[in-house]
Protein backbone atom coordinates (compact mmCIF):
# COMPACT_ATOMS: atom_id res chain seq x y z
CA UNK A 1 0.00 0.00 0.00
CA UNK A 2 1.49 3.52 -0.78
CA UNK A 3 -0.27 7.25 -0.39
CA UNK A 4 2.84 7.89 -3.55
CA UNK A 5 1.55 5.77 -6.24
CA UNK A 6 4.72 5.94 -8.42
CA UNK A 7 6.31 3.68 -5.43
CA UNK A 8 6.65 -0.12 -5.56
CA UNK A 9 4.25 -2.13 -3.81
CA UNK A 10 5.88 -5.40 -3.87
CA UNK A 11 8.46 -4.52 -0.97
CA UNK A 12 6.81 -2.03 0.83
CA UNK A 13 9.33 0.62 0.85
CA UNK A 14 6.41 3.53 1.59
CA UNK A 15 4.08 0.29 3.88
CA UNK A 16 2.70 3.70 5.03
CA UNK A 17 1.30 3.80 8.64
CA UNK A 18 -2.59 3.83 8.06
CA UNK A 19 -5.09 4.79 10.99
CA UNK A 20 -8.44 2.36 11.44
CA UNK A 21 -11.38 3.79 10.50
CA UNK A 22 -13.74 0.99 10.47
CA UNK A 23 -13.52 -3.09 11.88
CA UNK A 24 -15.33 -5.40 9.62
CA UNK A 25 -14.78 -9.03 10.40
CA UNK A 26 -11.31 -9.93 8.98
CA UNK A 27 -11.15 -6.71 7.14
CA UNK A 28 -10.78 -3.26 8.39
CA UNK A 29 -11.19 0.70 6.23
CA UNK A 30 -7.87 2.31 7.06
CA UNK A 31 -6.65 5.88 5.98
CA UNK A 32 -3.23 6.78 4.76
CA UNK A 33 -2.47 10.28 3.35
CA UNK A 34 -6.19 11.07 2.20
CA UNK A 35 -6.78 7.71 0.62
CA UNK A 36 -8.85 4.76 2.36
CA UNK A 37 -8.21 1.59 1.55
CA UNK A 38 -9.35 -2.23 3.29
CA UNK A 39 -6.61 -4.58 4.30
CA UNK A 40 -6.94 -7.78 5.96
CA UNK A 41 -6.78 -7.82 9.81
CA UNK A 42 -6.20 -11.73 10.57
CA UNK A 43 -2.02 -11.26 11.06
CA UNK A 44 -2.92 -8.50 13.94
CA UNK A 45 -6.47 -8.86 15.14
CA UNK A 46 -7.56 -7.52 17.16
CA UNK A 47 -7.89 -4.37 15.64
CA UNK A 48 -10.15 -1.08 17.24
CA UNK A 49 -10.43 2.12 15.31
CA UNK A 50 -7.56 4.36 16.19
CA UNK A 51 -5.18 2.20 15.67
CA UNK A 52 -2.60 2.60 13.06
CA UNK A 53 -1.37 -0.09 11.58
CA UNK A 54 1.70 -1.02 8.57
CA UNK A 55 -0.24 -2.36 6.02
CA UNK A 56 1.52 -3.97 2.78
CA UNK A 57 0.12 -5.22 -0.36
CA UNK A 58 -3.13 -4.96 0.94
CA UNK A 59 -3.06 -7.09 4.83
CA UNK A 60 -1.82 -5.58 7.76
CA UNK A 61 1.81 -6.75 8.99
CA UNK A 62 2.03 -4.89 12.03
CA UNK A 63 0.45 -2.68 14.58
CA UNK A 64 2.82 0.32 15.44
CA UNK A 65 3.43 0.41 19.47
CA UNK B 1 1.81 12.58 9.48
CA UNK B 2 2.49 11.11 12.38
CA UNK B 3 5.22 8.14 11.88
CA UNK B 4 6.43 10.15 8.96
CA UNK B 5 7.07 13.66 9.28
CA UNK B 6 9.29 13.34 12.62
CA UNK B 7 10.80 11.11 10.93
CA UNK B 8 12.07 13.62 7.99
CA UNK B 9 13.01 16.96 10.41
CA UNK B 10 15.89 18.53 8.36
CA UNK B 11 17.46 19.96 12.04
CA UNK B 12 17.53 16.11 13.50
CA UNK B 13 19.46 14.86 9.94
CA UNK B 14 21.64 17.64 10.35
CA UNK B 15 22.69 16.63 13.87
CA UNK B 16 22.88 13.36 13.17
CA UNK B 17 25.09 13.98 9.61
CA UNK B 18 27.76 15.65 11.91
CA UNK B 19 27.65 12.47 14.35
CA UNK B 20 28.52 11.04 11.29
CA UNK B 21 31.30 12.90 10.35
CA UNK B 22 32.44 12.61 13.77
CA UNK B 23 32.35 9.04 14.04
CA UNK B 24 34.12 8.72 10.58
CA UNK B 25 38.00 7.82 10.70
CA UNK B 26 39.10 10.11 7.76
CA UNK B 27 40.79 8.34 5.06
CA UNK B 28 38.82 5.24 5.98
CA UNK B 29 36.05 3.73 3.46
CA UNK B 30 33.27 1.94 5.21
CA UNK B 31 31.47 -0.13 2.87
CA UNK B 32 27.30 -0.59 4.06
CA UNK B 33 25.07 -2.30 2.07
CA UNK B 34 21.27 -1.41 2.53
CA UNK B 35 19.82 -4.67 1.65
CA UNK B 36 16.30 -3.75 0.81
CA UNK B 37 15.53 -1.52 -2.17
CA UNK B 38 13.54 0.29 0.02
CA UNK B 39 16.61 1.72 1.37
CA UNK B 40 18.14 2.22 -1.74
CA UNK B 41 15.14 4.17 -2.96
CA UNK B 42 15.16 6.73 0.47
CA UNK B 43 18.75 6.94 0.37
CA UNK B 44 18.25 8.41 -3.56
CA UNK B 45 15.08 10.00 -2.80
CA UNK B 46 15.79 12.29 0.12
CA UNK B 47 19.90 12.83 -0.69
CA UNK B 48 20.60 10.44 2.10
CA UNK B 49 24.29 10.09 0.28
CA UNK B 50 25.10 13.93 0.19
CA UNK B 51 24.19 13.89 4.36
CA UNK B 52 27.59 11.48 4.60
CA UNK B 53 31.01 12.08 4.40
CA UNK B 54 33.00 10.00 1.39
CA UNK B 55 34.08 7.26 3.96
CA UNK B 56 30.71 5.74 4.55
CA UNK B 57 29.76 4.19 1.38
CA UNK B 58 26.56 2.84 0.85
CA UNK B 59 26.28 -0.28 -1.54
CA UNK B 60 23.45 -1.45 -3.05
CA UNK B 61 21.98 -4.80 -2.30
CA UNK B 62 20.14 -7.69 -3.49
CA UNK B 63 16.39 -6.41 -1.72
CA UNK B 64 14.04 -5.62 -4.98
CA UNK B 65 12.16 -8.28 -5.00
CA UNK B 66 11.49 -7.40 -8.99
CA UNK B 67 15.05 -7.03 -9.59
CA UNK B 68 15.79 -10.65 -8.61
CA UNK B 69 13.29 -12.33 -10.94
CA UNK B 70 14.99 -14.31 -13.55
CA UNK B 71 13.80 -13.83 -16.98
CA UNK B 72 13.03 -17.69 -17.79
CA UNK B 73 10.03 -17.30 -14.47
CA UNK B 74 8.76 -13.94 -16.64
CA UNK B 75 8.26 -15.85 -19.74
CA UNK B 76 6.43 -18.54 -17.73
CA UNK B 77 4.30 -15.81 -16.71
CA UNK B 78 3.58 -14.85 -19.77
CA UNK B 79 2.50 -18.35 -21.00
CA UNK B 80 0.02 -18.18 -18.41
CA UNK B 81 -1.06 -14.83 -19.11
CA UNK B 82 -1.97 -16.24 -23.00
CA UNK B 83 -4.24 -19.38 -21.78
CA UNK B 84 -7.32 -17.93 -23.52
CA UNK B 85 -9.11 -18.80 -19.72
CA UNK B 86 -6.51 -17.09 -17.34
CA UNK B 87 -6.89 -13.60 -16.00
CA UNK B 88 -3.54 -12.58 -15.19
CA UNK B 89 -2.94 -10.55 -12.16
CA UNK B 90 0.24 -8.74 -11.10
CA UNK B 91 2.07 -6.00 -8.81
CA UNK B 92 2.28 -3.38 -11.45
CA UNK B 93 6.01 -3.05 -10.90
CA UNK B 94 5.91 -6.37 -13.00
CA UNK B 95 4.88 -5.12 -16.20
CA UNK B 96 7.87 -4.30 -17.79
CA UNK B 97 9.88 -6.51 -16.60
CA UNK B 98 11.20 -8.36 -19.94
CA UNK B 99 11.37 -12.06 -19.83
CA UNK B 100 12.81 -13.46 -23.14
CA UNK B 101 9.53 -13.38 -24.76
CA UNK B 102 8.95 -9.53 -23.94
CA UNK B 103 6.89 -8.29 -21.20
CA UNK B 104 3.89 -8.91 -19.52
CA UNK B 105 2.86 -5.46 -20.79
CA UNK B 106 3.88 -6.02 -24.15
CA UNK B 107 1.61 -9.89 -23.71
CA UNK B 108 -1.35 -7.58 -22.98
CA UNK B 109 -0.78 -5.11 -26.11
CA UNK B 110 -1.20 -8.71 -28.11
CA UNK B 111 -4.59 -9.37 -26.37
CA UNK B 112 -3.70 -11.50 -22.71
CA UNK B 113 -5.94 -10.74 -20.14
CA UNK B 114 -3.29 -8.68 -17.71
CA UNK B 115 -4.18 -7.25 -14.56
CA UNK B 116 -2.79 -4.98 -12.49
CA UNK B 117 -3.17 -5.24 -8.37
CA UNK B 118 -2.21 -4.07 -5.40
CA UNK B 119 -3.36 -6.80 -3.40
CA UNK B 120 -3.42 -10.95 -3.79
CA UNK B 121 -7.04 -10.17 -2.28
CA UNK B 122 -7.94 -8.09 -4.93
CA UNK B 123 -7.18 -10.85 -7.37
CA UNK B 124 -9.12 -13.70 -5.22
CA UNK B 125 -12.19 -11.04 -5.40
CA UNK B 126 -11.96 -11.12 -9.62
CA UNK B 127 -11.87 -14.82 -8.87
CA UNK B 128 -15.00 -14.40 -7.05
CA UNK B 129 -16.33 -11.95 -9.71
CA UNK B 130 -15.66 -14.28 -12.59
CA UNK B 131 -16.39 -17.83 -11.83
CA UNK B 132 -16.36 -18.54 -15.64
CA UNK B 133 -12.44 -17.79 -15.82
CA UNK B 134 -9.03 -18.48 -14.38
CA UNK B 135 -7.65 -16.51 -12.44
CA UNK B 136 -3.67 -16.13 -11.59
CA UNK B 137 -2.07 -14.28 -9.20
CA UNK B 138 1.95 -13.66 -10.11
CA UNK B 139 3.42 -14.19 -6.34
CA UNK B 140 6.24 -12.62 -6.08
CA UNK B 141 8.54 -10.90 -2.94
CA UNK B 142 10.33 -11.53 -0.07
CA UNK B 143 8.88 -12.27 3.44
CA UNK B 144 6.96 -8.66 3.73
CA UNK B 145 4.64 -10.05 0.94
CA UNK B 146 4.26 -13.30 0.93
CA UNK B 147 1.96 -13.27 4.14
CA UNK B 148 -0.44 -11.37 1.84
CA UNK B 149 -0.19 -14.47 -0.64
CA UNK B 150 -0.49 -16.54 2.46
CA UNK B 151 -3.59 -15.21 3.56
CA UNK B 152 -5.29 -15.30 0.20
CA UNK B 153 -4.40 -19.19 -0.09
CA UNK B 154 -6.01 -19.64 3.44
CA UNK B 155 -9.19 -17.74 2.44
CA UNK B 156 -9.23 -19.25 -1.25
CA UNK B 157 -9.26 -22.86 0.76
CA UNK B 158 -11.78 -21.32 3.17
CA UNK B 159 -14.01 -19.68 0.87
CA UNK B 160 -13.99 -22.95 -1.63
CA UNK B 161 -12.92 -20.48 -4.61
CA UNK B 162 -11.58 -22.86 -6.48
CA UNK B 163 -10.82 -20.38 -10.19
CA UNK B 164 -7.99 -18.54 -8.22
CA UNK B 165 -4.10 -19.58 -8.22
CA UNK B 166 -0.96 -18.64 -6.97
CA UNK B 167 2.07 -18.38 -9.42
CA UNK B 168 4.66 -18.42 -6.50
CA UNK B 169 8.11 -16.50 -6.55
CA UNK B 170 7.97 -15.72 -3.25
CA UNK B 171 11.70 -15.72 -1.66
CA UNK B 172 13.72 -15.40 1.44
CA UNK B 173 15.93 -12.64 2.30
CA UNK B 174 18.95 -15.33 4.33
CA UNK B 175 19.65 -17.02 1.69
CA UNK B 176 21.29 -14.26 -0.98
CA UNK B 177 22.92 -12.41 1.88
CA UNK B 178 24.95 -15.91 2.32
CA UNK B 179 25.67 -15.96 -1.28
CA UNK B 180 27.21 -12.44 -1.04
CA UNK B 181 28.97 -12.53 2.29
CA UNK B 182 30.39 -16.11 0.50
CA UNK B 183 31.27 -14.07 -2.53
CA UNK B 184 34.67 -14.38 -3.45
CA UNK B 185 36.64 -10.19 -3.35
CA UNK B 186 33.42 -8.60 -1.66
CA UNK B 187 34.46 -6.03 1.12
CA UNK B 188 31.52 -5.07 2.89
CA UNK B 189 31.58 -3.90 6.35
CA UNK B 190 28.46 -4.31 7.43
CA UNK B 191 24.69 -4.26 7.08
CA UNK B 192 21.92 -1.68 6.92
CA UNK B 193 19.12 -5.07 7.01
CA UNK B 194 15.27 -4.55 5.88
CA UNK B 195 12.49 -2.93 7.82
CA UNK B 196 9.85 -4.58 6.92
CA UNK B 197 10.84 -8.02 5.75
CA UNK B 198 11.67 -8.04 9.72
CA UNK B 199 8.37 -7.25 10.96
CA UNK B 200 7.65 -10.87 9.47
CA UNK B 201 10.57 -12.55 10.40
CA UNK B 202 12.33 -10.72 13.39
CA UNK B 203 15.91 -10.54 13.96
CA UNK B 204 17.21 -13.75 14.45
CA UNK B 205 17.29 -14.67 11.17
CA UNK B 206 20.35 -12.10 10.96
CA UNK B 207 22.40 -13.70 13.80
CA UNK B 208 24.78 -15.40 11.64
CA UNK B 209 26.09 -12.41 9.52
CA UNK B 210 27.53 -11.64 12.98
CA UNK B 211 27.91 -14.91 14.38
CA UNK B 212 29.59 -16.19 11.59
CA UNK B 213 30.99 -13.67 9.33
CA UNK B 214 31.58 -10.83 12.35
CA UNK B 215 29.87 -7.85 10.16
CA UNK B 216 27.62 -5.31 12.37
CA UNK B 217 23.52 -5.32 11.14
CA UNK B 218 20.90 -2.73 12.29
CA UNK B 219 17.76 -3.26 11.24
CA UNK B 220 16.14 -0.05 9.84
CA UNK B 221 13.26 2.00 9.16
CA UNK B 222 12.66 3.73 5.41
CA UNK B 223 12.64 7.71 6.44
CA UNK B 224 15.62 10.13 6.06
CA UNK B 225 16.54 9.64 9.97
CA UNK B 226 16.31 6.42 10.09
CA UNK B 227 19.09 5.27 8.04
CA UNK B 228 20.60 7.94 9.35
CA UNK B 229 20.47 6.99 12.54
CA UNK B 230 21.42 3.35 11.52
CA UNK B 231 24.48 4.92 10.03
CA UNK B 232 25.72 5.78 13.22
CA UNK B 233 24.84 2.76 15.57
CA UNK B 234 27.07 0.79 12.68
CA UNK B 235 29.68 3.31 13.29
CA UNK B 236 29.70 3.16 16.77
CA UNK B 237 29.82 -0.90 16.53
CA UNK B 238 32.46 -0.83 14.45
CA UNK B 239 34.48 1.66 16.54
CA UNK B 240 33.57 -0.23 19.86
CA UNK B 241 34.54 -3.14 17.89
CA UNK B 242 31.48 -4.78 19.24
CA UNK B 243 29.08 -7.07 16.18
CA UNK B 244 25.50 -7.14 17.39
CA UNK B 245 22.49 -7.40 15.23
CA UNK B 246 20.50 -4.17 16.65
CA UNK B 247 17.46 -3.00 16.21
CA UNK B 248 16.75 0.88 15.08
CA UNK B 249 13.13 -0.02 13.63
CA UNK B 250 11.62 -0.35 17.41
CA UNK B 251 8.26 1.01 16.62
CA UNK B 252 7.07 -2.51 14.60
CA UNK B 253 9.89 -4.75 14.34
CA UNK B 254 10.02 -7.50 17.28
CA UNK B 255 13.47 -10.32 18.04
CA UNK B 256 10.62 -13.14 16.90
CA UNK B 257 8.78 -11.05 14.11
CA UNK B 258 4.88 -11.71 13.84
CA UNK B 259 4.44 -15.20 14.82
CA UNK B 260 0.87 -15.18 12.92
CA UNK B 261 2.06 -14.31 9.81
CA UNK B 262 5.32 -17.15 10.49
CA UNK B 263 2.58 -19.43 10.98
CA UNK B 264 0.51 -18.40 7.83
CA UNK B 265 3.15 -18.90 5.59
CA UNK B 266 4.44 -22.26 7.36
CA UNK B 267 0.64 -23.72 6.60
CA UNK B 268 0.84 -22.52 3.46
CA UNK B 269 4.35 -22.70 1.95
CA UNK B 270 8.02 -24.81 2.06
CA UNK B 271 11.00 -24.26 1.03
CA UNK B 272 12.28 -24.86 -2.57
CA UNK B 273 15.47 -26.89 -3.01
CA UNK B 274 16.95 -24.22 -5.16
CA UNK B 275 15.66 -20.98 -7.07
CA UNK B 276 17.57 -19.18 -9.40
CA UNK B 277 17.75 -15.43 -8.55
CA UNK B 278 18.93 -12.48 -11.36
CA UNK B 279 22.49 -11.70 -10.93
CA UNK B 280 23.34 -14.00 -8.26
CA UNK B 281 22.42 -17.43 -9.78
CA UNK B 282 20.80 -20.56 -7.97
CA UNK B 283 20.94 -20.44 -4.41
CA UNK B 284 19.76 -23.14 -2.63
CA UNK B 285 17.09 -22.64 -0.01
CA UNK B 286 16.18 -19.61 -0.70
CA UNK B 287 12.66 -19.50 -1.96
CA UNK B 288 8.94 -20.58 -1.65
CA UNK B 289 6.46 -22.99 -2.91
CA UNK B 290 3.20 -24.15 -2.13
CA UNK B 291 2.56 -27.15 -0.22
CA UNK B 292 0.99 -30.02 -1.81
CA UNK B 293 -1.84 -29.51 0.35
CA UNK B 294 -2.49 -25.82 -1.58
CA UNK B 295 -1.83 -27.61 -5.25
CA UNK B 296 -5.31 -26.82 -6.13
CA UNK B 297 -4.40 -23.53 -5.66
CA UNK B 298 -1.11 -23.37 -7.32
CA UNK B 299 -0.64 -21.90 -10.73
CA UNK B 300 2.69 -24.42 -10.94
CA UNK B 301 0.57 -28.01 -10.07
CA UNK B 302 -2.68 -26.83 -12.37
CA UNK B 303 -0.81 -25.39 -15.57
CA UNK B 304 1.73 -26.86 -17.87
CA UNK B 305 4.68 -24.13 -18.22
CA UNK B 306 7.93 -23.78 -20.01
CA UNK B 307 10.28 -23.58 -17.31
CA UNK B 308 12.95 -22.51 -19.49
CA UNK B 309 15.79 -20.78 -18.57
CA UNK B 310 16.84 -17.36 -20.18
CA UNK B 311 20.50 -15.85 -20.12
CA UNK B 312 20.52 -12.20 -19.03
CA UNK B 313 21.10 -9.71 -22.10
CA UNK B 314 25.01 -9.33 -22.00
CA UNK B 315 24.91 -5.50 -22.20
CA UNK B 316 23.30 -5.85 -18.74
CA UNK B 317 25.25 -5.80 -15.43
CA UNK B 318 22.65 -6.02 -12.97
CA UNK B 319 24.21 -8.62 -11.33
CA UNK B 320 26.86 -6.87 -10.63
CA UNK B 321 25.15 -4.16 -9.44
CA UNK B 322 23.12 -6.53 -7.64
CA UNK B 323 26.17 -7.59 -5.27
CA UNK B 324 27.39 -4.18 -4.91
CA UNK B 325 30.49 -5.10 -7.12
CA UNK B 326 29.49 -1.89 -9.18
CA UNK B 327 27.65 1.05 -8.89
CA UNK B 328 25.00 1.49 -11.41
CA UNK B 329 26.64 4.25 -13.18
CA UNK B 330 29.26 2.04 -13.98
CA UNK B 331 27.12 0.08 -15.89
CA UNK B 332 28.09 0.05 -19.63
CA UNK B 333 24.12 0.64 -20.77
CA UNK B 334 23.02 3.03 -17.71
CA UNK B 335 20.94 6.08 -19.07
CA UNK B 336 21.62 5.08 -22.89
CA UNK B 337 20.63 1.86 -24.25
CA UNK B 338 19.10 1.29 -20.64
CA UNK B 339 16.40 3.61 -18.84
CA UNK B 340 13.36 3.49 -17.12
CA UNK B 341 11.16 4.02 -20.25
CA UNK B 342 12.90 0.76 -22.29
CA UNK B 343 14.70 -0.94 -19.44
CA UNK B 344 16.97 -3.97 -20.67
CA UNK B 345 17.98 -5.00 -16.96
CA UNK B 346 15.78 -5.63 -14.00
CA UNK B 347 17.58 -3.16 -12.13
CA UNK B 348 16.01 -0.05 -13.93
CA UNK B 349 12.53 -1.31 -14.09
CA UNK B 350 11.59 -1.03 -10.57
CA UNK B 351 11.03 2.11 -8.47
CA UNK B 352 12.93 0.28 -6.02
CA UNK B 353 16.16 -0.74 -8.44
CA UNK B 354 19.67 0.98 -7.64
CA UNK B 355 19.49 1.89 -10.94
CA UNK B 356 16.13 3.66 -11.36
CA UNK B 357 16.61 5.09 -8.40
CA UNK B 358 19.75 6.39 -9.28
CA UNK B 359 18.24 7.31 -12.86
CA UNK B 360 15.99 9.30 -10.77
CA UNK B 361 17.13 11.07 -8.26
CA UNK B 362 20.88 10.80 -8.03
CA UNK B 363 22.65 11.99 -10.60
CA UNK B 364 23.74 15.15 -8.41
CA UNK B 365 27.31 14.48 -8.00
CA UNK B 366 28.04 12.10 -10.59
CA UNK B 367 27.15 12.58 -14.33
CA UNK B 368 25.37 9.85 -16.03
Amino acid sequence: MSVEPEHCVTCSDEAVPARVVDVDGPNATVEAGGRRERVGIELVEPVEPGDTLLCHAGIALEKLA
Amino acid sequence: MRYVDEFRDGELAQKLSREIEALAEPGRVVKLMEVCGGHTHAIYKHGVEQLVPDEVDFVHGPGCPVCVIPMGRVDDAIALAERPEVIFTTFGDMMRVPGGRGSLLEAKARGADVRMVYSPLDALELARRNPDREVVFFAIGFETTAPATALTLLRARAEGVSNFSAFCNHVTIGPPLRAILDSPGLQLDAFIAPGHVSTVIGTRPYDFIVEEYGRPVVVTAFEPLDILQAVVMLLRQLRDGRCEVENQYTRVVRRDGNPRALAALEETMELRDTFEWRGLGWIEESALRLRPDFAEWDAEARFELPGGRVEDPKACQCGEVLIGAIKPWECKVFGTACTPERPIGTCMVSSEGACAAYYNYGRLTVPA
